[in-house]
């Protein structure tokens, strides 16, 4: 019976699974077009999953062996099935290929169900949780009903009762694989995942390469929707990726937003995202909701508003607000969604269309329209700090070997302590730097986290505009936001430099011998890595090379690295100003107490102002370039007393 | 005093109309135009009016910088603005009035003062006496309009208000304390347009007499003192400004600090 | 201090006799020094003096010779019986028939002169006595009561005090019909207003559009200037306050506040005035309902005049906001009492959150972070109550009390119902 019955299951299942796949391209579809190489992306899609999202996944090895496992197995038991008691090709080595697999595809179901027994809250609950009983009703009835087969069992073994409820098991087990694949199950996520990889939106992001820059708005065409007001103004792979989602929660378990309690959780913003394509109401989510925010009452459609002008629709604005764009949600994320890209798109509309840009966003816009600078500062006041430095301006030298990039922090008290350190060091180490003075305007980058592209647009070009008089190598500065929109935002707007963070640019002086510090005398220090920096830019190391070379043994937190815990600083979210239950830079100190750490170096002026905003902090918190500033002697004496050791120290990292 | 323009009745039809008289800004620091503060919350109150119907109307030169200043109204959610061409240095007055009484709004509502030119404020005195219509300055609300008759607040110093009634139609300012204008968003001042209505210029020929420079620095008064001997007069002129440092208690009981914080507040008037 | 002179015989007698042990010590005392031996009659009849018995120690040990006379004035003063008034030596001007009239509407907010009133009116005499040949008088007209008894001193020469129940309130269409009739029946040479908010600048607008006269608004200062029509050259700012404008002096200005110094040299007449008719009655479009109650607490920071402020130190929440009621002030908070969720956002003070200009800041609990003195530093009086006597706030104040604010704050709420019950009672 179980011979005639299989391949129409099979091929049911099948045929569903087409029909499936087709609805739900046709939602995908939905979106605005994006260009992208179709069958490129497609020949790149085995090692983009391969290797680029196993190195994600990897990050948990119990997880990523189960996955191998169980996806492994799946996809090799799935092809040899539709071979063996679809095709009937059960011939000798295949039919025990097939009982290999679908064995390596229960072990893996085994462990997925031990993780499932009790889930860490980040996971989603729901239709996940039958997950591993589907698993394992495919694995064991696969095996089951190849046992005789291959002859291992005889052909009529077991009554017609045991062969009916076998069938109903394969049904079972065939309905969430493959007709739950492309019709809206848990499996959904290895069909829209694969395609995600295929036609990502950001393609340079696999085989090593780095893609963190926000895509430009074309602002010249009438026609192009600013922003995204519904779920259909997504592009068609933006939706796509939305679908891709695991609902792993890893986003959710490093989001500062939601840890601080706003009204943000990454995986069911993702989520929200998937109910607007498809269209109801989220009240069939079955993970964390939005802090504070009760599952239920928000709905949305394909062409309807994400966020209403009053009352509610998909998401609330504030969910939208309470994003500090430090992107670790993305750097988590194992099926690579990008979470940022989607929260600035929604907030370009609500600034540029809605004007609404919640508490002192409008105001910080407006100063940056009417004085290039966001706190309305006058312009011509922004050197004012360095009267006694005599600093050289390039409208007067023309030219110089580095540009420092001062940015807006040269209107702050603190931040030109910093700035200060910064020009003693450059000075000790000999450096032909100049500063564009008055020229200089804000970079454009909370312009643009706020979603206000115009005003980012123009600054950006009268920067470039400027930028274009003079001849330099190479751009300094101490802000891990100008870096970064200098170096990587820039470029699409026509303007390509060279540009470094100074912690990189100290690291490359001393190790070209041309910084002598002294032996650190302090206590014990740690290094937070600035979003911007780390995980905008990849850069984690120059910094404690740095804290290397003066003599400090740096006392990393829990979260470093790529997994340091935003300040709360970026993204405009001061700005914005959206309650929670605690402050992110308080839960950011309460990181660094936990190392016993006296001093925290930063190495960004936000980062320094939420940190030092923090009431009763355990730890001081310097600037790097104040470190170094503070350690540094004389080429002269360095001579007398040479500090080989820490040299060396440096090289061996280096290497 | 003289008798109306014309008669209230407009009411009748609904919806009330409304013309806002907006001009260029100037930011105070960089001199760049923009929304004209007050010509904005003056915007914003009447988009926070029941059933109005709004026009924004403004006389001038049309050119790159005022209409990216111009659409900076438009971004706060309008589909058109009414442009009355004007050359450079023309008397704008008689263009608004007669704009004005072609278009018969109920109520016009204007900032306190241009933040460019000659910015003495008197327009919308000189445009009530042209039109014959009540004028009320220094709004910070309008509480309801009924009957042809509006309720208003004005804006008194240190957030007093005093409710006020005019009948319509009427000029009103408005002043800083009015809600700050909503954020101008860049989307609708793109779309927005700019409908050109024409108007024959005056020029303003006394304005040519004048001399404008940058705002000198005004001097600080001195304190003179009428003292018959050179020596007090020289103590005075040599005397220290007063303050550096204020008074300091210490180990005192909370109601000897209460009874000097008392003091204090006595002595500033602050206790009712 | 008492005005009755006491004598101390027995220092008097100590005094007299310079062999006393104590003579020196007492003479100090008495304010003579060694003065009563700087001069005397010698044997011969001629007068000796002591040069070396002049002058006082300083206090940094150096002999000092103050020839002003205030050293010797308890001297002088106990001899003479005492206080002396200064005699009021100020020229009374009295001017018959003025060449001209110079209108001045002085605001009189509380129905007194202001500072701004009194500027304005040394500016008008500027004008009114510029030509001696020709002088002109001072007009001020006044709508409603008052209490202001110094016009003469002020610089006034015609008073027309328009003393109707009509001019109560706002009630600038009513004002205007005046100052019409006064324009027409005296024909003021000039007419000075303050160009302050709801008095003058509303008031000359009007008058100005009404007698079609272009104004100068915002004058700040007068010149002489022979090739202007009037005599006259004035600087006014424009633009917002961004641009001064020279221009010759139009017969209306409305003239800011310290255009020109006060009288302070002359008194004058302040003769009192009427209008030969009875003014019109008038159909007013605009009615004065009155001022509206404002609830403190109500108050935008950036508006308030008296800010109860609470920080990080605060502890009791409820005993805070009792007070702010108590006190009748405007509730702010600092970022870190905003954070912890005590105060709604919008009550937070300094650079970050409002910038206020309350004449009274009272800070509770609060240090004194670098963005909060920030936003409070066009504040006029600052208190700050914290336990921490080395916190910024303290060094900032005007006042500062070291002590736990719970009680200080309970303590002042005490005294002010106290107070309150006191003058309730004298009632």
């Amino acid at each position: 019976m179980l011979e005639t019955l299989l391949p129409i299951l099979i091929f049911s299942a099948l045929g569903l699974a087409v029909i499936g796949a087709w609805r739900r391209i046709r939602l995908w579809r939905q979106g605005r077009p994006s260009p992208v190489p179709i069958l490129k992306g497609l020949a790149a899609m085995p090692r983009r999953y391969l290797v680029d999202l196993h190195h994600v996944v990897g990050r948990d090895k119990v997880m990523s062996n189960t996955h191998v496992a169980t996806a492994g197995g799946f996809v090799l038991a799935a092809v040899l099935m539709i071979l063996v008691h679809g095709l009937g090709l059960a011939q000798g080595v295949l039919g025990w290929a097939l009982l290999v697999a679908s064995a390596i595809m229960f072990v893996g179901s085994l462990f997925v169900a031990r993780r499932r027994r009790n889930p860490p809250a980040r996971l989603s609950k729901g239709p996940w949780m039958r997950l591993p009983k589907s698993l394992m009703a495919f694995s064991l009835s696969v095996f089951l009903i190849t046992l005789p087969t291959v002859g291992v069992l005889p052909a009529d073994f077991g009554s017609w009762i045991l062969a009916v409820a076998l069938a109903a098991v394969v049904t079972w087990g065939l309905g969430e694989m493959f007709f739950g694949m492309t019709w809206g199950g848990p499996m959904k996520h290895a069909f829209a995942g694969a395609l995600h990889l295929a036609f990502h939106r950001r393609a340079e992001r696999f085989g090593g390469g780095r893609s963190t820059g926000l895509k430009a708005l074309n602002l010249d065409d009438p026609k192009v929707s600013l922003g995204v007001e519904t779920p259909s103004d997504f592009t068609w792979n933006q939706l796509l990726g939305f679908d891709a989602c695991v609902q792993c929660g890893r986003c959710e378990a490093v989001c500062p937003a939601f840890a601080a309690g706003q009204p943000l959780n990454p995986k069911k913003l993702i989520q929200d995202m998937v109910v607007g394509m498809t269209g109801g109401s989220d009240a069939n989510y079955a993970g964390s909701p939005y802090p504070d925010k009760p599952v239920g009452e928000h709905h949305g459609d394909p062409h309807g508003p994400i966020v209403a002008r009053e009352g509610k629709a998909l998401v609330d604005a504030e969910t939208l607000w309470s994003c500090t764009t430090c992107r670790a949600c993305v750097e988590e994320c194992p099926m690579m969604i990008e979470h940022v890209d989607a929260i600035v798109d929604m907030r370009r509309f609500l600034t540029l269309e809605h004007g609404n840009t919640p508490n002192k966003g409008a105001e910080v816009l407006d100063n940056l329209i009417a004085t290039d600078n966001p706190g309305g500062f006058e312009p011509g006041s922004r050197m004012h700090w360095a009267a006694d430095l005599n600093l050289p301006v390039m409208r007067d030298v023309k030219q110089a070997d580095v540009l420092l990039w001062l940015g807006d922090g040269a209107f702050d008290m603190r931040n030109q302590r910093t700035l200060r350190a910064l020009i003693k060091v450059l000075r000790g180490a000999g450096v032909d730097f100049a500063v564009l003075g008055n020229e200089e305007r804000d970079s454009g980058d909370v312009a643009r986290r706020l979603g206000d592209e115009a005003t980012f647009q123009s600054l950006a070009k009268r920067n470039i505009a400027t930028l274009s008089q003079y001849r330099f190598q190479r751009i300094v500065t101490c802000d891990p936001h100008s870096f970064h929109v200098l170096k990587n935002e820039y470029g699409e707007l026509g303007g390509n430099y060279e540009v470094f963070h100074h912690s990189t640019y100290i690291a490359e002086l001393y190790e070209a011998g041309r910084l002598h510090f002294a032996p650190w005398k302090g206590g014990k220090v740690t290094y937070h890595d600035p979003c911007y920096l780390g995980r905008y830019n990849g850069e984690y190391e120059a910094p404690r090379n740095v804290l290397r070379a003066l003599g400090i043994e740096v006392a990393e937190m829990a979260r470093s690295g790529f997994r340091s815990r935003c300040c709360g600083g970026g993204g405009g979210a001061p700005i914005t100003d959206i309650p929670g239950k605690q402050r992110i830079p308080d839960m950011r100190m309460n990181d660094v107490k936990e190392t016993g750490a006296e001093l925290v170096a930063v190495g960004c002026p936000q980062c320094t102002a939420m940190l030092e905003g923090v009431v009763d902090a355990t730890a001081e918190i310097r600037d790097i370039a104040e470190l170094v500033a503070d350690a540094l002697v004389p080429e002269s004496e360095a001579r007398a007393q040479p500090t080989g050791e820490a040299r060396i120290a440096i090289k061996e990292v280096a290497s | 005093m003289q008798p109306e323009a014309q008669a209230p009745d407009a009411q009748a039809r609904g919806a009330l109309e409304v013309a806002v008289l907006v001009s260029i800004g100037r930011h105070p620091l960089t001199g760049r135009a923009r929304r004209a503060d007050q010509d904005a919350r003056g915007v914003e109150l009447a988009m926070s009016l029941d059933k109005s119907r709004i026009t924004l109307v403004h006389a001038g030169v049309l050119d790159e910088e005022s209409e990216g200043a111009l659409r900076g109204y438009l971004g706060m959610g309008f589909q058109a603005l009414t442009l009355v061409e004007q050359p450079p240095g023309a008397d704008v007055i008689p263009a608004l009035a007669s704009a004005l009484s072609e278009a018969k709004p109920q109520l016009v509502i204007t900032g306190e003062r241009a933040e460019q030119g000659e910015g003495s404020g008197l327009l919308p005195y000189l445009l009530a006496e042209r039109l014959g219509w009540p004028m009320v300055s220094g709004l910070a609300n309008v509480e309801k309009v009924e009957n042809g008759v509006a309720t208003l607040l004005q804006a008194l110093p240190r957030g007093q208000r005093r409710r006020l009634q005019v009948r319509l139609p009427a000029i009103v300012t408005v002043d800083g304390a009015a809600s700050a204008a909503r954020q101008s968003a860049y989307g609708p001042a793109r779309r927005g347009e700019m409908r050109l209505a024409e108007a024959p210029a005056v020029f303003d020929e006394a304005s040519n007499d004048w001399t404008v420079q940058a705002a000198r620095k005004r001097p600080k008064r001195l304190k003179i003192v009428k003292a018959a001997s050179a020596r007090d007069r020289f103590k005075a002129a040599a005397a220290k400004a007063e303050g550096g440092g204020g008074q300091v208690l210490s180990d005192v009981t909370p109601e000897q600090g209460a009874e000097a914080i008392y003091k204090l507040l006595k002595e500033e008037a602050v206790l009712r | 201090m008492t005005e009755i002179l006491r004598r101390d015989p027995r220092k008097e007698w100590i005094a007299r006799n310079r062999l006393h042990p104590e003579h020196e010590r007492v003479l100090f005392e008495l304010g003579q020094g060694t003065a009563v031996a700087t001069e005397w009659m010698g044997p011969n009849g001629v007068i000796r003096k002591n040069p070396h018995g002049l002058g006082f120690i300083g206090p940094n040990g150096i002999k000092r010779i103050d020839r002003s006379g205030v050293q010797q004035a308890p001297t002088a003063g106990r001899g003479a019986g005492h206080s002396t008034t200064t005699a009021d030596d100020r020229r009374h001007v009295e001017i018959e028939a003025p060449a001209f009239l110079v209108a001045v509407v002085p605001d009189m907010p509380g129905g007194r002169l202001s500072s701004h009133d009194r500027d304005l009116l040394g500016l008008a005499r500027q004008l009114a006595d510029a030509d001696s040949e020709r002088q002109g008088a001072v007009l001020a007209v006044v709508f409603g009561s008052h209490k202001e008894d110094g016009f003469g001193e002020a610089g006034v020469d015609r008073l027309l005090h328009l003393d109707e129940e009509v001019f109560d309130g706002y009630t600038p269409e009513t004002r205007l019909a005046a100052l019409s009739a006064i324009e027409r029946e005296l024909a003021p040479y000039y007419w000075l207003l303050p160009d302050s908010k709801l008095g003058g600048a509303d008031l000359g607008r009007r008058l100005a559009a009404r007698i079609q006269e272009r104004p100068a608004t915002g004058v700040w200062q007068i010149e002489m200037d022979d090739t202007c029509e009037l005599g006259w050259r004035c600087t006014a700012r424009g633009a917002a306050g961004t641009t001064d404008i020279q221009r010759a002096l139009p017969r209306v200005a409305l003239a800011l506040s310290e255009c020109a110094e006060p009288v302070s040299e002359t008194r004058h007449a302040a003769q009192p005035m009427a209008l030969s008719q009875a003014l019109p009655s008038q159909l007013g479009r605009i009615e004065d309902l009155g001022q509206v109650a404002v609830d403190p607490a109500g108050v935008a920071l950036a508006e308030a005049e008296f800010i109860l402020s609470a920080g990080n130190g605060v502890k009791d929440w409820d005993g805070f906001h009792h007070a702010a009621k108590v006190l009748g002030a405007t509730e702010g908070a600092s970022r870190v009492a905003v954070d912890d969720g005590f105060m709604p956002r919008h009550r937070q003070v300094g650079a970050t959150g409002t910038w206020v200009t309350a004449r009274v800041y009272l800070a509770v609990g609060i240090s004194g972070a670098i963005q909060h003195l920030q936003g409070i530093q066009s504040c006029e009086k600052v208190i700050a109550v914290n336990l921490d006597p080395g916190c910024d706030m303290i060094k900032r104040a005007d006042l500062a009390v070291i002590g736990d604010s719970a009680k200080v704050l309970a303590a002042l709420v005490d005294l002010v119902a106290q107070q309150r019950e006191e003058k309730r009672d004298a009632a």
